[in-house]
C-alpha cells in the first residue's frame, strides 16, 4: 500500500481547508454555489468544491447528497441550473461532455458505459482520447497490455467481449481509458466499490502517481477507511450542499463517520427509528459477531412465536449445484439455510458468488438441485417458480433489474400482483406505498414519483420495502448495500435481520470484507465457485485477504 | 415552453402536414390553397366525404391499437398488414357459409377474423420466444407469405366459380353492414374501432393487466426478476395485436368489401403502424391519428381530381409526419438524459 500512504506529499501543506486563498496555488477545478433541480426534486442547492493540483480529495456524503450530480456538472454531462465553474482559475460552461474532455477533465461514471459487444481493446481505443483515427488490431491489443502494466490495473484479455467479463473488470477498463488520455482532472464516482482490497491498492497507487505528476483527483467513495488512508482532502455534502471541507491530516475519522451518518436534518428521527428496530429484532450485536457454526448447523428459530414444526423445515437446501456456465470441473456445492439463518458469501468479483446467488433465485440455470421451503426448483431457471415457493430477490443491479425506473413508487410497489378485479385499485395502492415508504424510510416526495428519479439508496430502500412486504421464507440479496451510505446501508442489514428473526432465511452476496461480519451471520468465502468453511468474526483482514485471493488462510 | 407536449405534438404534426402538402403541391405545379381546399372538401365537406373518411378510418384506427398493445409491452409488431390480410381471409372463408341470425353470424365472422389474426403473429411470436429471433424481422416476411396467400386463396380455395375475376364468392346481403348515415358509406364498423381503441386505453392505464405490460414494455430485466411472466404476457401482446388487426381485416370485408381479392390490403397494416409511432403509442391519440391519416386518403382523391395534384403525393405525408416525431423525440431523450 506503498501509494496510500503518501498523503499530504503534495499541495496541501499550508492550504487552508475551506476557500482557495491566496497562498495556495490556483485549484484546478472550483464549482462555486452550484444548484440543480430534477423536478421537484433538488439535488443541489448552492454547493461548492475545489480540487487542486497534485492532491487526492475525496468527495463524500450519504446517498441522495448529490455527490453524483455534482460530479456530472463538473464532467459536463449535466447543465447546472445556476452557479459557476472554474477550470484553472478561469470561468468555464461545458455544453457537453466532450467539452470537458478535452478541457482535460474525465470522469469515471460509476455504472460504467462500456460497448458491451465489443472486445476489451476496442473499448479502451474508444475511451482513449489521446487514440488514433485509424490504428491497427495488435496496437489497440498492445494498448491494453501497456495500461494494464501502468496502472497495474487487471483488464482482462484484449479479445474478451466486454458483456462477458464481471463488472469489477469492466470497471478497471473505464478507469484505464480515463487515465489514458492523462487528465488534469481526473473524477472517479465510486470506483472501489467493485475492487478488492489489493485492487484498491494498487489503484491509489496509481491515482498518486497521477497526482505527483500535477493532476487533480477527485473520489467519491463511502469508505472512510480508503479515504483516510489514501486522500489529502475531503468536502463532505448532505443535502446538496457543502457542509465540510477540510484537511484529512487535521481530522479525525470519527468526526467524519459521525457527520456522514448523521447526514441531515429532517431524516435523523427515522433513521433512529431503523437503529432501534435493527437492535430489537436481531441479537445484540457482539452475541452473534464471530459466529463460527456454520450455517449448516441447525438451530431453533429465534423467533418464539413460530411453530415447532416450521422452525425445523429448512427454507433454502442446495444439493449438488452448480450454475450453468461454470466450468464442469467446478466443485459442486451443497449447504442450507434454516429459518432464522443468514449466510454472506463473502467474494471479490468474479469468483463465482454472484452466479450461485442468481440461479439460487431462478434467474439463471443450474444443475443439481435447490429447494425453497421445500419446493424443488427447476433447473432451467424460473424466477416465478422461486417467488411461488417463498422467495424474495434484491437484485444487485437495482436499476436494470429491481424497478421498472419509469413507473412510480406505487405501481413499482404493486408489482408483480397489482390489486384490483378488473381496474387497478389505485387508492389501495396509494395506502400501501404510503406505508411502505414510511416504514422503510423512503425519501421521496410522494408515491407518484418516478422510481427513476430517487438516489441509489432510496431506490435500494424502495426494492426492500416490496421484497420483504411479501413475508417471504428466503431472501437472496446481492450486494444489497453496494453504493449506499452508512445509514442506508446499516438499515439494508436491520431490516434483512428482521426478516431473518421473523423465521425467514438469507443468502447475502458481498465483496467487502468489513461489511461481511455486520450482517451478524454466518460468513463464507467464494473463490473460484467454491466455498470456503465458515469465517470467524474475528479472522484478521490480512487473513480474510488471502482467503479472499484464493490463498489459503 | 409551458405548453403541454399532448397539445404541442398534434398541432406540430398538423401544421407539418399541411406545409409538406402545400410544397408538394407548388412542386406539382398547382396552387397550393386550391389543393389544401380541395382535400379538404373531399375529406370532410359533404356526407359522402366524411362518410369516406370514416370508413378509411376503420382499419388505420384498429391496426394502430394493436400496433399501440405491441409497442407497450415492448414489442414490435410491424405485421400488422399481413395480420389484417389473414382476417380477410378467415372473413370471406367463413362469411358465405355463415347462416342464421344476422347478428350471431357476424359474430362468428369476426371472430373468426380475430383468430386468424392472433394465428398468423404467432410464428413471429413463438421464434421471438424459443429462438430470439428479432420479430421485426419475421412479422414482415409473414406479410409477404400473406400477401402471396392471398392470391392464392382467391385462385384456388376461395375462388367464386361464378366470377370471371380472381376473387372469392360474396357474403350473403343480409350479412353486410348498413351505412351508418344516409349519403354515406361508413358503417358501424368504425364505432367499433374507436370503441376498442378506447377499451385498450383503459387496459393498458388503468388495469392490473395493463401495469403488467407496461412494466414488462419499460424494463424487461426488471420484470423478469420482479417475477412477472413476461414470456406469457408478451404473447398475449402479440397475440392481442394480431387479434386487432385481424379484426380489422374481418371487418373490411363484412363492411365494404363483401369478397376478398387481390390485391387486398394497399397499406392499411403499415399506415396504422404509422399511426401509432404519431400518436406516440396511446391508444386514443393514436386513434386520433389515425383518423387523421384516412382524412388525407379520402381528400387527396378529391385534390387529384379537382387540381391534377397526384393523390400518391398525399400518401408521403404519413411517413414524413412519423419521421418528424421520431426526430423530436430523439432530441427530447437527448436533452433530457
Amino acid at each position: 500500500m506503498s501509494g496510500v500512504s503518501g498523503h499530504g506529499s503534495s499541495g496541501s501543506e499550508g492550504s487552508p481547508s475551506t476557500q482557495p486563498s491566496r497562498k495556495s496555488p490556483t485549484p484546478a477545478l472550483e464549482l462555486r454555489r452550484v444548484s440543480k433541480s430534477f423536478g421537484e426534486t433538488r439535488a443541489l442547492s448552492e454547493a461548492n468544491l475545489f480540487v487542486l493540483p497534485g492532491e487526492i480529495h475525496a468527495l463524500l456524503g450519504e446517498n441522495g447528497a448529490g455527490k453524483s450530480t455534482l460530479v456530472s456538472i463538473a464532467a459536463g454531462r449535466l447543465a447546472a441550473d445556476s452557479g459557476e465553474i472554474f477550470r484553472a482559475g478561469v470561468g468555464v460552461r461545458f455544453a457537453r461532455a466532450r467539452d470537458a474532455r478535452d478541457a482535460g477533465l474525465a470522469l469515471v461514471p460509476q455504472h460504467d458505459l462500456l460497448v458491451g459487444a465489443a472486445s476489451v481493446a476496442d473499448n479502451l481505443a474508444l475511451l482513449d482520447r489521446n487514440a488514433p483515427l485509424v490504428e491497427s488490431a495488435r496496437a489497440r491489443r498492445a494498448r491494453v497490455a501497456r495500461l494494464a502494466e501502468t496502472f497495474g490495473l487487471d483488464l482482462g484479455r484484449a479479445d474478451d467481449r466486454v458483456d462477458t467479463l464481471p463488472v469489477g473488470t469492466r470497471q478497471r477498463i473505464e478507469i484505464a481509458g480515463a487515465l489514458a488520455g492523462e487528465p488534469d482532472v481526473l473524477i472517479l464516482d465510486e470506483p472501489t466499490a467493485v475492487l478488492s482490497p489489493d485492487e484498491t491498492a494498487a489503484l491509489f497507487a496509481a491515482l498518486r502517481k497521477q497526482a505527483d505528476a500535477g493532476a487533480a483527483i477527485v473520489l467519491i467513495t463511502h469508505r472512510l477507511a480508503e479515504v483516510f488512508a489514501g486522500a489529502d482532502r475531503l468536502t463532505l455534502l448532505a443535502r446538496g450542499s457543502t457542509v465540510k471541507q477540510c484537511l484529512i491530516s487535521e481530522t479525525a475519522a470519527a468526526e467524519i463517520g459521525g457527520l456522514l451518518i448523521a447526514g441531515s436534518g429532517t431524516e435523523d428521527k427515522e433513521k433512529e427509528k431503523i437503529f432501534l428496530e435493527g437492535e430489537e429484532s436481531g441479537e445484540p450485536a457482539e452475541g452473534r459477531r464471530g459466529v463460527t457454526r456454520g450455517p449448516d448447523a441447525t438451530r431453533p428459530s429465534q423467533n418464539a412465536a413460530r411453530s415447532a414444526a416450521e422452525s425445523t423445515d429448512k427454507n433454502l437446501e442446495v444439493r449438488n449445484f452448480r450454475p450453468a456456465g461454470t466450468p464442469p470441473k467446478q466443485e459442486l456445492l451443497s449447504f442450507s439455510l434454516s429459518p432464522g439463518d443468514l449466510l454472506v458469501l463473502l467474494a471479490i468479483d468474479g469468483n463465482g458468488a454472484d452466479a450461485i446467488a442468481s440461479a439460487v433465485a431462478g434467474l439463471t440455470p443450474f444443475t443439481g438441485e435447490v429447494r425453497v421451503g421445500g419446493d424443488a426448483l427447476p433447473s432451467s431457471g424460473d424466477p416465478l417458480a422461486f417467488r411461488a415457493a417463498g422467495g424474495a430477490f434484491v437484485p444487485a443491479d437495482r436499476r436494470e433489474e429491481g424497478l421498472v425506473l419509469d413507473l412510480d413508487l406505487a405501481e413499482n410497489l404493486a408489482l408483480p400482483d397489482p390489486p384490483g378485479r378488473f381496474l387497478l385499485d389505485r387508492a389501495a395502492m396509494q395506502t400501501r406505498a404510503l406505508e411502505r415508504i414510511v416504514a422503510f424510510a423512503v425519501r421521496a416526495p410522494s408515491p407518484s414519483t418516478r422510481a427513476g428519479a430517487l438516489s441509489g439508496g432510496n431506490q435500494q430502500k424502495l426494492v426492500l420495502a416490496r421484497e420483504l412486504a411479501r413475508s417471504p421464507r428466503l431472501v437472496v440479496a446481492i450486494h444489497p448495500t453496494r453504493g449506499l451510505d452508512l445509514a442506508a446501508s446499516a438499515a439494508v442489514r436491520a431490516r434483512l435481520a428482521e426478516a431473518c428473526a421473523a423465521g425467514a432465511s438469507a443468502l447475502v452476496v458481498t465483496s467487502d470484507p468489513d461489511e461481511a461480519f455486520d450482517y451478524r451471520g454466518g460468513v463464507r468465502v467464494v473463490t473460484r465457485g467454491a466455498l470456503s468453511a465458515a469465517v470467524a468474526g474475528g479472522t484478521p483482514p490480512a487473513a480474510l485477504g488471502r482467503l479472499m485471493a484464493g490463498l489459503g488462510a | 415552453m409551458s405548453v403541454p407536449r399532448r397539445v404541442l405534438v398534434p398541432a406540430a404534426a398538423a401544421a407539418a402536414a399541411l406545409v409538406t402538402l402545400a410544397s408538394l403541391a407548388v412542386l406539382a405545379g398547382a396552387s397550393p390553397l386550391d389543393a389544401l381546399g380541395a382535400l379538404a372538401r373531399g375529406s370532410l365537406g359533404s356526407r359522402a366525404a366524411i362518410g369516406e373518411t370514416l370508413l378509411r378510418s376503420t382499419g388505420i384506427v384498429l391496426t394502430a391499437a394493436g400496433a399501440c398493445l405491441a409497442l407497450r409491452t415492448g414489442v414490435l409488431n410491424i405485421g400488422l398488414e399481413g395480420q389484417f390480410l389473414a382476417g380477410a381471409a378467415a372473413a370471406a372463408a367463413v362469411g358465405p357459409a355463415a347462416a342464421g341470425m344476422p347478428l350471431v353470424a357476424r359474430a362468428a365472422i369476426l371472430l373468426a377474423a380475430a383468430l386468424a389474426g392472433a394465428l398468423w403473429v404467432l410464428p413471429a411470436a413463438l421464434l421471438a420466444a424459443k429462438r430470439n429471433v428479432p420479430e421485426v424481422l419475421s412479422t414482415i416476411l409473414l406479410n409477404l407469405i400473406a400477401a402471396t396467400a392471398v392470391g392464392g386463396l382467391v385462385r384456388g380455395a376461395l375462388r367464386d366459380p361464378a366470377g370471371d375475376y380472381p376473387q372469392s364468392r360474396a357474403l350473403p346481403d343480409a350479412l353486410r353492414l348498413e351505412p351508418l348515415f344516409s349519403g354515406g358509406r361508413a358503417t358501424a364498423a368504425v364505432l367499433v374501432a374507436f370503441l376498442a381503441a378506447a377499451v385498450l386505453a383503459l387496459l393498458i392505464a388503468a388495469t392490473p393487466l395493463g401495469l403488467k405490460l407496461r412494466a414488462v414494455g419499460l424494463a424487461p430485466a426488471a420484470a423478469r426478476a420482479i417475477g412477472l411472466a413476461d414470456g406469457r404476457l408478451k404473447l398475449l401482446a402479440f397475440a392481442g395485436s394480431g387479434a386487432l388487426a385481424g379484426l380489422a381485416g374481418g371487418l373490411e370485408v363484412l363492411g365494404v368489401t363483401g369478397r376478398l381479392y387481390d390485391p387486398f390490403a394497399a397499406g392499411v397494416g403499415y399506415t396504422g403502424l404509422a399511426a401509432a409511432l404519431l400518436g406516440q403509442a396511446q391508444p386514443v391519440a393514436s386513434a386520433f391519428a389515425g383518423l387523421f391519416f384516412a382524412a388525407l386518403g379520402a381528400g387527396s382523391s378529391a385534390m387529384q381530381r379537382d387540381t391534377g395534384v397526384p393523390a400518391a403525393l398525399a400518401a408521403l405525408v404519413p411517413g414524413v409526419l412519423v419521421l418528424a416525431v421520431l426526430a423530436a423525440r430523439a432530441r427530447a431523450g437527448r436533452r433530457g438524459s
